[in-house]
């Protein structure tokens, strides 16, 4: 590990150790980014918290922490995870369990009294239910506000918004009124894995049109086998190649004809500039938008000199 | 009327009530959470006999502003100013927790002297929170004149951080890879003038008044003694579990940066009461002086900021000269860096205690999960059973060595 980050014990053998003490309590163990992680079965996790306590070479005496996480997409949206850490071994492990809204979560408070208002916490925030703590109430939270605010399904705004009332001479609760829709810029790259369909890239995802006898692709500057090239790559398009070089086409003439005359010019004073040109005459297709400012110029040019 | 003229005729003693009496029940008072030795908003559901604390029910999150869901919604770098807003008293010490965590999920190296840098700005955060808490501390037990002292040596804290950051409170100083700038080496000169003359003298001048001290003794010792066993279970850190004996620092025990090449003692207390409690406190100070003067002494030249240009924004100048540079500033500056998946919990000592911080991240450049771990929590939750027994004027005393601010607690 390359950065400053705090140095402890280091996590070998440690898994071992917890699949010795836990048995059949354990899910699932890893151990990544230096850090061990425990996924306990959620009823045993009492029995599975005093046995990492408790057992000689894991010796985990202080909870540091519970944090609630939520991810609505799994059946058990919910991780509850234990932050342990070891006086003795100088160590820290983390021990999760999952739930759901409903589910209880066995609580550590019998375990570590410092528990009761870290599950209050999640409960809070996440809604997770905590059986044995005796004390489930809100805690950081207004009294008698509703909902749980950390799922990823509570909006960043909340639903209501609280002022001071001049005629009712008190605080009062509204519901929530924004001046501005709340924006929440989005800056993944389309071409690195977005998760959504890029507006106008909804018929890529469709599958292609049976392809239409067409005649060969005679007149393309740079014929290819339509069936090998369904795509253009980088950005998804129902279109063939055939069909982008045809739109193409008249794209690339009109490139042609712009640089027909390559500037060639050094300095200023050959540039042209002021000067009317040689096709000044013919050239504007728009009578109204030249006209009108040549004409103050023609008469500017002999004030200026005289 | 007759216990009147029993009363005045000396035949019964109003002082010692006996049976028959009108029994006291308990009688419940607030405490807070508009009241300044709260030391913020903080509302004690105080149960009282008489004088004598029967039970404490805090409610804090009077102060809770959603942190941890903004940060949900903010790319790595505009989270961090959050962090100054935890602990507004030691905004460093939390903002090194952060950047550690963001350091240790994309595995990134720091250069040698933006380590330095940040041990040396958060040892002097860690002296500004303690002139801010041994100050109030001694306030709230009836001493006046050290707490203004103090508030002239945080002044100069303040100033240092300023002439480092441009800023005095909110510093946003450090950086995923670093601090955000060099400091000039007349900053670095005037700390080290500093540390040698005004902090020992005027912070001497103001302990000595109080540590000596018999009413500020007879307010503070053996209040709220706290046992090894309970500061464990109860979830102590920092100064509150050193002042219960136990030698538990993780600069020493788990050292992150440079602090493995710092020589400093830890100290520890022997009883475990409000005195230890400040003691420590007052000991860590002139040891936080000690690891800034080996910082000032041993810090390297070089870059303070890492060069992984995906990570950390060119120099302004290189912008001028470098397509690459600018492409690079527009990148970090809109989309940020997206940061590898994976969790990590990575706590540093910061001067009120352990303060962690739980990051999941998902690949993409904000994180999905940003747990604080606040020093206060479980030391104020622990109120209830340090205060039972004690007199209501004891509060005061007992908050005061707890060292709780509310932006952190409440987040």
């Amino acid at each position: 590990m390359r950065a400053p980050a705090p140095a402890y014990t280091s996590n070998e053998g440690v898994i071992e150790a917890a699949q010795a003490a836990l048995g059949a309590l354990l899910v699932e163990s890893k151990d990544a980014v230096g850090e061990v992680s425990l996924t306990v079965a959620r009823e045993s996790l009492i029995e599975a918290m005093i046995a990492l306590r408790d057992t000689p070479g894991l010796e985990y005496q202080q909870l540091s922490e519970i944090a609630g996480a939520d991810y609505p997409s799994r059946p058990e949206r919910f991780d509850v995870v234990y932050q342990l850490l070891s006086f003795t071994r100088n160590h820290r492990i983390r021990v999760r369990v999952t739930t759901d809204e409903e589910k209880p979560v066995p609580s550590v408070t019998g375990i570590w009294p410092v528990a009761g208002w870290l599950e209050r916490e999640v409960y809070d925030m996440y809604g997770v239910l905590f059986e044995g703590n005796t004390d489930l109430r809100r805690i950081l939270t207004d009294y008698g506000f509703v909902g749980h605010p950390l799922r990823k399904d509570f909006p960043q705004t909340g639903y209501v918004e609280l002022r001071y009332s001049e005629e009712s001479k008190r605080v009062v609760y509204e519901p929530v009124k924004l001046a501005q829709d709340f924006r929440n810029f989005d800056f993944l790259s389309p071409w690195e894995g977005a998760a959504y369909v890029l507006p106008g890239d909804e018929k890529a995802a469709a599958p292609p049109p049976p392809p239409a006898p067409t005649p060969a692709p005679a007149p393309a500057p740079a014929p290819a086998p339509v069936a090998s090239q369904p795509e253009a790559k980088g950005a998804p398009t129902p279109l063939t190649a055939d069909a982008i070089v045809k739109a193409d086409a008249p794209a690339a003439k009109a490139t042609k004809a712009r640089v027909r005359k390559p500037k060639t010019t050094d300095s200023t004073a050959e540039s042209g500039a002021g000067k009317p040109g040689p096709e000044a005459g013919p050239a504007p297709a728009d009578p109204d938008v030249v006209k009108k400012p040549r004409k103050p110029r023609v008469k500017k040019t002999p004030e200026g000199e005289a | 009327m007759a216990d009147y003229l029993d009363e005045i005729e000396g035949r019964t003693d109003a002082g010692k009530p006996e049976v028959g009496d009108v029994a006291i029940a308990n009688y419940t008072i607030n405490f807070g959470p508009q009241h300044p030795a709260a030391h913020g908003v903080l509302r004690l559901v105080t149960e009282l006999d008489g004088e004598i604390i029967e039970r404490i029910d805090p409610h804090v999150g009077l102060l809770h502003r959603g942190t941890e869901k903004l940060i949900e919604y903010k790319t790595y770098t505009q989270a961090l100013p959050y962090f100054d807003r935890f602990d507004y008293c030691s905004p460093l010490g939390m903002e090194h927790s952060f950047v550690l965590a963001v350091e240790k999920l994309l595995d990134l190296e720091v250069p040698l002297r933006g380590q330095y840098l940040r041990v040396f700005f958060a040892e002097l955060t860690r002296i500004c929170n303690h002139m801010l808490n041994l100050g109030s501390h001694v306030m709230d037990v009836g001493a006046m004149t050290p707490n203004l002292w103090m508030f002239e040596l945080r002044e100069d804290c303040l100033n240092f951080f300023e002439r480092a950051s441009g800023a005095r409170m909110h510093s946003n100083y450090f950086r995923v890879g670093g601090v955000r700038q060099d400091v000039p080496l007349k900053l670095l000169t005037d700390i080290a003038d500093w540390l040698d003359t005004r902090l020992p003298r005027l912070f001497g001048d103001a302990i000595s008044l109080v540590a000596e001290n018999r009413i500020f003794k007879q307010r503070n010792v053996d209040i709220a003694v706290v046992s090894r066993d309970d500061a464990i279970k109860w979830g102590f850190s920092g100064p509150m579990i050193r002042a219960a004996g136990i030698p538990w620092d993780l600069r020493r025990q788990q050292p992150y940066d440079v602090y493995d090449r710092m020589e400093f003692d830890i100290p520890v207390g022997t009883r475990g009461d409000c005195y230890d409690r400040f003691m420590v406190r007052v000991e860590e100070v002139y040891q936080s002086a000690r690891i800034m003067k080996q910082c000032l002494a041993e810090m390297p030249e070089g870059p303070v900021l890492t060069l992984d240009r995906k990570v950390a924004p060119p120099k302004r100048g290189e912008m001028k000269q470098s397509m690459e540079a600018l492409i690079h500033h527009f990148k970090l500056f809109t989309e940020g860096y997206h940061v590898p998946a994976g969790e990590v919990y990575v706590a540093t000592e910061s001067p009120k205690g352990e303060f962690g911080v739980y990051l999941v991240s998902d690949g993409t450049n904000k994180p999905y999960r940003c747990k604080v771990r606040p020093t206060a929590f479980s030391h104020l939750q622990a109120m209830d059973f340090m205060s039972k027994g004690h007199m209501l004027a004891d509060i005061t005393a007992i908050l005061g060595a707890m060292d709780i601010v509310f932006g952190e607690c409440d987040r």
